[in-house]
């Protein structure tokens, strides 16, 4: 529930005014609707006893019937006006929302963040935050609102017509609503968690098995395949079939309410005209309200059948906003940094400017951990100094502006060229071209529209070899004094990743660069091979 | 209630067609509920009239009716939406599966994680639509026209007042569901490209925070999630506005009838009662018939949304299923291995390709024990040659010879029982890897394949889990895993596409040896690659 109030808060956070201005429109729609029929209740009754007493003429019919006029329109204007609010309010929460996931995420630590981006982590937080969408508008407006209807309503009952009826209508609807509600609420959550948790490990096993198609059917597996899909399909719908019973339970349960409250404000209403304490139109009011006040139970079932999905996606989603430690001193450096570029000493390492190094071992020695501890995204094992200052006592700022590492599975984004391009904060379009020549893709944009390619979703579009040499691009922009680049000449051929590597030589004549590769390693541009196998220390 | 058969239309008929039998039943029912209301009013107004006459005793007994027709409305409508569920239910489960089996059979050109958020969290999106939508429109088509015939015997002016919104209730329906549907879809779109933008951002956290670009990220983030917010809201405050038009209308609708009967039993007005005058009995009762008159309107308008985004995933699913497919041969089940020397010929063949395309393949012999590298080029189709003789991509003309037999459906899991294959692709699924790596002890396997020590390193050795993108293990590992796979299905044949691509010299040595190592075991080897070292370790190499 902690981690709920959390969503809450932010959500609520988001537009508080928009927020606070829908609740009080939610509020006059109820309002306005249960007295548009105790109104009209009331006139009716009151005009049928005036009319039969032969007083029609001196009845006072203007007052009556102009506050149902008002309260049709008004009930109309506040719909439409708590149906925009809200849904404004909800939509910066949820843009808000989504927003605060991004920036927490990218202040945890960096291998944290790289779980993050397989494709079952980042569906499981999607559906999450779709999951919360639903808090505001279905659970916690009606169940306001409702509630407030309630008291007002009792209240002005207590005032027109007397303590008894205000009392019968509650005693309709307080109890049974009370017990529906709750066995909902401890009903549909488990059930709610089975069904998601169900259909996520079809959608999983789905990717998985056409991923893996070929070998299935090979291994003459297909069938065995389909048969566990098909089970998992059949736990989905079983938990979805127990939470709709249960809804449809308190739903049936909930509709019986404004029966029951209306029969019981009947009642009320002949006693008491019996006991001589009201006359018929005053006791109608509390039928007709009674009635009216059914329209707040409407939505309660499936804001509640929700609930239990909720609260299972904000314990995910929760803790990954919360403020996570910074990793890194955000004090400024208080020494020159005047030593060498890098320095390490597993593997013994010294590079200086203009340094052009290769880092070379089989895969699984370590090379890409001692890259990401160099660029301070992992604690080093043994000391990384850089400019003679240890890597953990950069602030984050100063060393991104000094230091840039590419990594093995450099990522892109939807948009064109120029937008990858510009994440580096470079904007100078010349600039660009020139970088795009470096790598050597100037010519293959220039079949296609330059700078103003479009790239589709994560860079889609590009062979593994162009994403790459993009991502390059990109880092050369930053116009690092140290670069580190995971298997740059992954997926090009010998001729491409020559070229490439010598036009990142030309372009950053200065900087030091350090590459860990296991094929061209031995390409003129490196001064040095170094041999790297962690494992073996 | 557009009549016009559109692509989304016939594709929702499709769906409802085996379901007519429980969509009627259930509208009768939910029809039938809503007629209970009118009993109800008139007990009620009886009752009323009694307070207003001096006569309390009538107050019991309308309770009590009242009471029961409450009791019997929710009883009618909890079986109605009990058949519904089961209905919906049972499309969900027909579509999942025509679904599952026909992208296993013959898989389209959807990504598989599109295609697996279709089957998993879309189709579900098809039950709302079929539980709310008809019998609302069942019940809009019929409790309007009995109100306004039970109106009609009490006052004509009162049936005048509900009939004035008659006809225009088909009018405003196709308005609301006009605007709702675009809405609908955009919005759904919308929430669905904020998700794609939050999806892609998630996976470059690590590259932005490299570049500096935590803020710029985030700017731009807030900047394309209000753009997506302004637009959603644009086409929301249409959608709104026509919804709007209908409770204005049952809202004047109740008005004007508390009106006009208050007048005339005031005696203001006296006409059209059919000179019988009107009491507080017809009063109330008609002032009790006019919110209700128009409920199953806003249950219909409420449906559409529904409908929409049900109609939306029916369109899609239709558009899965008329997708150009690569069909395969066979069912892909377990066969015993087809008899015979392991042969293989190649000849005139030409691949068929989903869409019509077609590819022309060299002619081949593979005899057991040989190993046959194919080379070319990447996009000259050494893939496709490969599914070819795994028979999962058909020929358009040539044959295909396995074990002196023509290659067809009728023996291609015979044929595929002593394959074994090395997908290029390095997706390790969410399995333990003893499971993954199949029946039996791997250990000979894993040995050969020098996959021993990246098992041994691992917390849970067999029992890891590896997850979809291979946590805890490296590319290179990942790729001896897969070989270790295929070596432990202990099949004749092994196909391999690209077996060394990516890897560092030395883990390509291993793989390349072991390769070798099962040739002098007798194993026949077909693999296609681009590299120079695996290519020189073959027996032969054809070009493409």
């Amino acid at each position: 529930m902690k981690d709920l109030r959390l969503i809450l808060n932010r959500v609520l956070r988001a537009a508080p005014w928009l927020m606070a201005g829908g609740a009080a429109l939610a509020l006059l729609v109820l309002i306005f609707g249960i007295s548009l029929l105790g109104v009209s209740g009331w006139f009716i009754t009151a005009t049928g006893i005036a009319g039969l007493a032969g007083a029609g003429i001196a009845f006072d019919v203007f007052r009556p019937s102009a506050s149902i006029r008002f309260f049709a329109l008004g009930r109309t204007a506040a719909r439409y006006g708590e149906r925009v609010l809200t849904h404004e309010a909800v939509l910066h929460a949820l843009a808000r929302l989504r927003g605060d996931l991004l920036a927490g995420l990218s202040a945890r630590p960096a291998r944290e963040v790289e779980a993050m981006r397989s494709e079952a982590a980042l569906t499981r937080i999607t559906a999450d935050v779709d999951a919360l969408d639903g808090l505001v508008l279905r659970l916690l407006l009606p169940i306001c609102a409702g509630l407030a209807a309630h008291m007002l309503a009792g209240l002005a009952l207590w005032g027109i017509v007397g303590a008894p009826m205000a009392l019968a209508v509650a005693a309709g609807y307080v109890p049974g609503a009370a017990l529906a509600l709750i066995r909902l609420g401890r009903l549909a959550p488990a059930n709610a968690i089975r069904a998601e948790a169900a259909t996520q490990s079809l959608r999983r096993d789905m990717i998985a098995g056409l991923r893996d198609r070929a070998a299935l059917i090979v291994a003459g597996l297909l069938p065995a395949r389909r048969a566990a899909l098909l089970a998992q399909d059949r736990a989905a719908r079983s938990a979805a079939a127990s939470l709709d019973r249960a809804e449809r339970d308190a739903r049936a349960v909930l509709s019986l309410l404004p029966g029951l409250a209306a029969a019981l404000a009947l009642l009320t209403g002949g006693w008491m005209i019996g006991q001589g304490a009201v006359g018929p139109a005053p006791a109608a009011i509390g039928f007709f309200v009674a009635l009216g006040l059914g329209e707040t139970l409407l939505a309660l079932p499936r804001g509640l059948a929700e609930l239990g999905r909720m609260r299972d996606a904000a314990s995910r989603v929760a803790p990954l906003l919360r403020d996570a430690a910074p990793h890194v001193p955000a004090t400024p450096l208080k020494r020159a940094q005047t030593g060498p570029v890098l320095q390490a000493e597993k593997p013994e390492l010294l590079l200086k400017a203009g340094d052009r190094v290769a880092l070379t071992g089989p895969s699984g020695s370590g090379k890409t951990t001692f890259l990401w501890q160099a660029a301070g995204l992992l604690p080093p094992d043994a000391p990384i100094l850089l400019w003679g200052t240890p890597v953990q006592q950069w602030p984050e700022t100063d060393l991104r502006t000094r230091l840039t590492l590419v990594p093995q599975r450099a990522a892109l984004v939807a948009g064109t060229v120029a937008e990858n391009l510009a994440l580096s904060g470079c904007l100078d379009r010349a600039e660009m071209e020139r970088a795009l020549d470096a790598v050597g893709l100037t010519e293959v944009f220039q079949a296609r529209q330059s700078l103003e390619t479009r790239l589709a979703e994560g860079g889609t579009g590009l062979s593994g070899g162009q994403a790459r040499r993009l991502a390059i691009a990109r880092a050369i922009l930053r116009r690092p004094d140290l670069l580190l680049l995971d298997e740059p000449t992954e997926g090009l051929d010998d001729a491409s990743a020559a070229r490439m590597l010598s036009g990142l030589h030309r372009a950053l004549p200065d900087a030091a660069i350090l590459c860990a590769m296991h094929r061209h390693a031995d390409d003129p541009v490196f001064g040095r091979i170094v041999a790297f196998n962690m494992r073996d220390w | 209630m557009s009549r016009q058969p559109s692509p989304s239309a016939s594709a929702a008929r499709q769906i409802e067609a085996p379901l007519r039998g429980q969509l009627a039943r259930a509208s009768a029912l939910s029809v039938a509920a809503g007629l209970v209301w009118p009993l109800q009013a008139a007990a009620v107004a009886w009752a009323i009239a009694g307070w207003v006459a001096g006569d309390l005793t009538r107050t019991l007994l309308a309770a009590a009716i009242f009471l029961a027709g409450t009791m019997l409305r929710a009883v009618l409508d909890h079986i109605a939406g009990g058949i519904l569920f089961r209905a919906g239910d049972r499309a969900l489960a027909d579509a999942r599966a025509r679904l599952i089996d026909r992208e296993f059979a013959a898989p389209g050109p959807a990504r598989s994680a599109a295609m697996a958020a279709l089957v998993a969290e879309k189709l579900p999106l098809l039950l709302p639509w079929i539980t709310r939508y008809r019998p609302a429109m069942a019940r809009a088509r019929v409790i309007p026209l009995v109100y306004i015939a039970i109106a009609a015997v009490i006052a004509w002016p009162a049936a005048l007042v509900l009939a004035v919104a008659g006809p225009l209730i088909p009018v405003f329906m196709a308005l609301i569901g006009m605007a709702a549907e675009s809405a609908s879809r955009r919005h759904l779109a919308e929430i669905g490209s904020l998700n794609a933008l939050l999806m892609e951002r998630l996976g470059a956290l690590i590259d932005l925070r490299l570049l500096g670009a935590g803020d710029r990220a985030r700017a731009d983030f807030d900047a394309r999630a209000e753009g997506l917010r302004a637009r959603t809201m644009a086409v929301l405050r249409i959608a709104f506005l026509s919804s709007t038009v209908l409770e204005l209308f049952a809202a004047i609708g109740v008005a004007l009838m508390a009106v006009y009967v208050g007048f005339t039993l005031l005696g203001v007005l006296n006409f059209g009662t059919w000179g019988r005058g009107m009491g507080v009995a017809e009063g109330v009762l008609l002032l009790l018939l006019a919110p209700d008159f128009f409920q199953p309107l806003r249950d219909l308008a409420a449906a559409w949304h529904d409908r929409a985004a049900g109609l939306a995933v029916a369109a899609e699913l239709t558009e899965a299923e008329d997708a150009p497919r690569q069909p395969m041969l066979g069912q892909g089940a377990p066969a015993t291995p087809l008899p015979g020397r392991l042969r293989l010929r190649l000849r005139d063949a030409v691949a068929a390709l989903p869409g019509g395309a077609r590819l022309f393949l060299p002619d081949l012999d593979l005899d057991a024990g040989q190993s046959l590298a194919i080379s070319g080029a990447s996009g000259a189709g050494k893939s496709t040659l490969l599914g070819v003789v795994a028979g999962l991509v058909p020929l358009d003309v040539g044959r295909v010879e396995v074990a002196g037999q023509n290659l067809d459906a009728g023996n291609a899991d015979a044929w595929r029982a002593r394959l074994a294959v090395m997908p290029q692709g390095m997706h390790l699924p969410d399995l333990a890897l003893g499971d993954w790596l199949g029946a039996g002890d791997p250990t000979a396997a894993l040995r050969l394949a020098g996959a021993e020590g990246i098992v041994a390193r691992l917390p849970d050795a067999l029992r890891s889990r590896l997850g979809e993108t291979g946590g805890g293990v490296s590319g290179g590992e990942a790729r001896r895993l897969l070989l270790a796979r295929a070596i432990h299905a202990g099949r004749e044949l092994l196909i391999a596409d690209e077996p060394t691509a990516d890897l560092d010299r030395e883990t390509a040595a291993h793989v390349i040896a072991s390769l070798r190592a099962l040739q002098a075991q007798g194993r026949t080897l077909l693999v296609a690659s681009h590299d120079p070292a695996l290519l020189a370790a073959m027996d032969r190499e054809v070009r493409l």
